[in-house]
């Protein structure tokens, strides 16, 4: 039988959930909408950003390079890439790709020091042209988010690309 | 853009000799057809007759440094294993099992004693020898299986660690191949004491590009630098003199041809450079691992770009940072286009650094060779998207209808103004300035000589060094003497094994360098 501390509890996952996917939304909608130097504000100063190689063996199913990256970022080049995606030579956002981010699977747990390890999905459609071509990339994501009022700032994400080979030109978007 | 569906039924071989003869035609005035950049009668032909017998670029040696390590690679299409077996030695072992074909290689990498075919079990250890045959007694009573180890690769060679195979039986040694380029190769792999070593994994993803587009880019395209990339000097991540204007600049810029490959290279002239790799590194860089010239060459570069017959590509770049509030430093990529179709290329790109640099630096120089290249790379991004532009032309009905060609003539006297550098200490053909095409001209030129020769031989082909037409029969016409057992006994397609030469012996890379 449920007692009411069970209740309050579930209650509060459920409210923390409630929050982290209402963070997520929005950041993905920021992204999409490609207001990146907004993006850059929901990041910690000391944010790590990582997206690994994933690599084929043959008894692990899920093996990712821990050396090897498409992302290994901090504040100051993940800045310089949205200044240069902002610049008038960046050929690989010329003209601007459409993106649409899909963010599900939402699972968040609050962490003894505060922070709320919050896991998802993401599924990204990729358009770019006056073309009929496009490309999605799918992965999970692993973020360590730090509480801020009502929302959080982005301490870590940990990018799990799901492709072993990814068959796209360039990966010129944030994931 | 999506792939272009095959017109492999549409061009049969007897359009070869038209396309090749428009080729030729083209090629003596210094241009290309833009077809040549997506044709699949052309893919077929680079397949069978350049890929088919040319030394191209497996791994590194660094990549597998424990006996049992391997990792799958490709020569073009064809699935190898490329292994460091039980003894130490490196194999490059053609990953398909002696029985009914199956691949034996699950996976990208690893580390294993044996590879066993999933389908009925034959098992070979990793020196490609066959050691089990499930119910042999009864089902395969009389099979010699010192005859059926796994095909190794033709020939197998390597330099400086760098690993190449050939699936020609005969034609030049990997040593004739790289020619005098090794003075080049020396500087970006042979300076610093313990060598070089492969950071991680390489990058790969496919890309809708014709791989000699690729080539021709890091076959002297100094002149798309300040342009395509000026992002990266707008933004500070890169130094004026690395990603500026070329020929506008205050270094010394040289293009080289040597032997068939190509290197660029901008330099400062008396000052120590050495690429603006961090102290660490630079105390690494031992004059006595090169000749003094050599050593001369590293201090005042700023930079060195190159390209190896055919699809390898190097890239030993300095002033160049990830975040222009941080040091910049120098890192060495190297690359390789492997064709999947003519209009679909699967890019590889390693990042290297000195064995004995300490782990932080190491990671320090991964980061800003991810930062500019791979697929998230600022500088590499740029360049793709660029590339598949021209793959998407080079099919339309416009270009072949109406002979469109692309023009590689600057460099030549009638085009531009020329200086060579007489006094350069390095082999080969030296420009004074860094505004050429003629490197990528030799390239093409070589492709063409490939393309134009049957892969039986009955065209003399400069490349071959006239042995292609004997390669049948005397496979050893102009291989070194160690490399004709190999050249015999792992012969591509070859039913026959010399006695009592075990598998294991095939396409042993030769000892050192």
């Amino acid at each position: 039988m449920a007692t009411n501390t069970d209740r309050e509890s579930e209650l509060d996952r459920f409210l923390l959930k409630q929050r982290v996917e209402r963070f997520l939304y929005e950041e993905a909608a920021l992204l999409d909408r490609r207001e990146q130097t907004e993006w850059l504000a929901l990041l910690d100063e000391d944010v790590e950003y990582k997206a690994p190689l994933r690599i084929t063996r043959e008894h692990v199913n899920d093996n990712f390079s821990r050396s090897a990256y498409y992302f290994d970022e901090d504040y100051g080049s993940l800045e310089a890439r949205v200044q240069r995606f902002e610049s008038e030579y960046a050929w690989s956002e010329r003209p601007p790709s459409r993106t649409r981010r899909f963010v599900t699977n939402v699972r968040a747990t609050e962490r003894d020091d505060g922070t709320v390890d919050a896991r998802s999905y993401l599924l990204l459609y990729y358009g770019q042209g006056d073309s009929s071509s496009y490309t999605f990339l799918a992965g999970r994501r692993e973020d360590v988010l730090r509480p801020n009022g009502e929302t959080f700032t982005i301490a870590k994400r940990h990018v799990y690309l799901d492709h072993a080979v990814p068959k796209i030109d360039k990966i010129s978007v944030f994931l | 853009m999506p792939p272009t569906e095959s017109k492999a039924t549409a061009q049969q071989p007897d359009d070869h000799a038209d396309l090749l003869a428009e080729i030729e035609a083209s090629l003596g005035e210094g241009k290309l057809p833009l077809q040549t950049f997506n044709s699949e009668a052309v893919h077929q032909l680079e397949l069978d007759r350049l890929f088919g017998r040319e030394w191209i670029f497996v791994g590194h040696e660094s990549e597998i440094p424990e006996e049992g390590d391997y990792a799958r690679r490709y020569i073009a299409g064809d699935p190898f294993i490329f292994v460091r077996d039980m003894n130490g030695d490196v194999q490059v072992l053609f990953d398909s099992c002696r029985h009914r074909g199956a691949k034996l290689c699950r996976a990208e990498q690893g580390n294993t004693s044996h590879f066993r075919c999933p389908y009925h079990g034959w098992t070979y250890k990793n020196t490609g020898d066959l050691v089990g045959v499930p119910q042999k007694e009864v089902a395969f009573k009389n099979l010699d299986q010192s005859e059926h180890g796994l095909h190794s690769a033709p020939r197998v060679d390597s330099y400086a660690g760098l690993v190449f195979a050939s699936l020609g039986d005969s034609g030049e040694s990997l040593e004739e191949h790289l020619g005098e380029f090794t003075w080049y190769l020396d500087i970006q792999f042979k300076l610093p004491d313990g060598g070089m070593e492969v950071i991680g994994e390489p990058h790969r993803w496919v890309v809708e590009t014709n791989w000699k587009t690729g080539a021709d880019n890091f076959a002297g395209d100094s002149y798309h630098t300040g342009f395509a990339h000026h992002s990266i000097k707008q933004l500070g991540l890169g130094g004026d003199d690395t990603v500026g204007i070329a020929g506008a600049g205050e270094t010394k810029d040289r293009h080289v041809h040597c032997d068939g490959h190509t290197t660029s290279t901008r330099m400062v002239e008396g000052e120590e450079v050495f690429m603006t790799y961090p102290d660490e590194i630079v105390d690494l860089f031992n004059p006595d691992n090169v000749t003094a010239d050599q050593y001369r060459a590293a201090k005042e570069a700023l930079s060195f770009t190159g390209s190896v017959f055919p699809n390898l590509a190097f890239l030993n770049f300095g002033d160049i940072t990830d975040d222009p509030n941080k040091d910049v430093t120098g890192f060495l990529g190297l690359r390789k286009w492997r064709p999947l179709g003519p209009n679909k290329t699967e890019i590889w790109s390693w990042a290297f650094a000195p064995k004995r640099a300490s782990e932080a630096t190491k990671k320090r120089i991964y980061k800003v060779y991810m930062s500019n290249f791979g697929p998230s790379g600022n500088f590499e991004q740029d360049d793709v998207s660029i590339w598949n532009g021209i793959t998407d032309v080079a099919d339309s009905t416009f270009a072949r209808h109406h002979d469109v060609e692309l023009n590689y003539q600057m460099g030549t006297e009638e085009m531009s103004e020329v200086a060579y550098d007489e006094e350069w200490p390095g082999p080969g053909t030296v420009y004074a300035i860094n505004l050429e095409e003629v490197g990528m001209q030799k390239f093409h030129d070589q492709w063409f000589e490939h393309l134009s020769t049957p892969r039986d031989g009955t065209a003399m082909s400069r490349e071959c060094g006239g042995g292609c037409g004997s390669a049948k029969t005397d496979g050893c016409g102009s291989a070194k003497t160690d490399g004709c057992g190999s050249v015999k006994t792992g012969g591509y397609g070859s039913t026959k094994t010399d006695d009592g030469e075990s598998p294991s012996e095939r396409g042993r890379p030769e000892d050192g360098e």
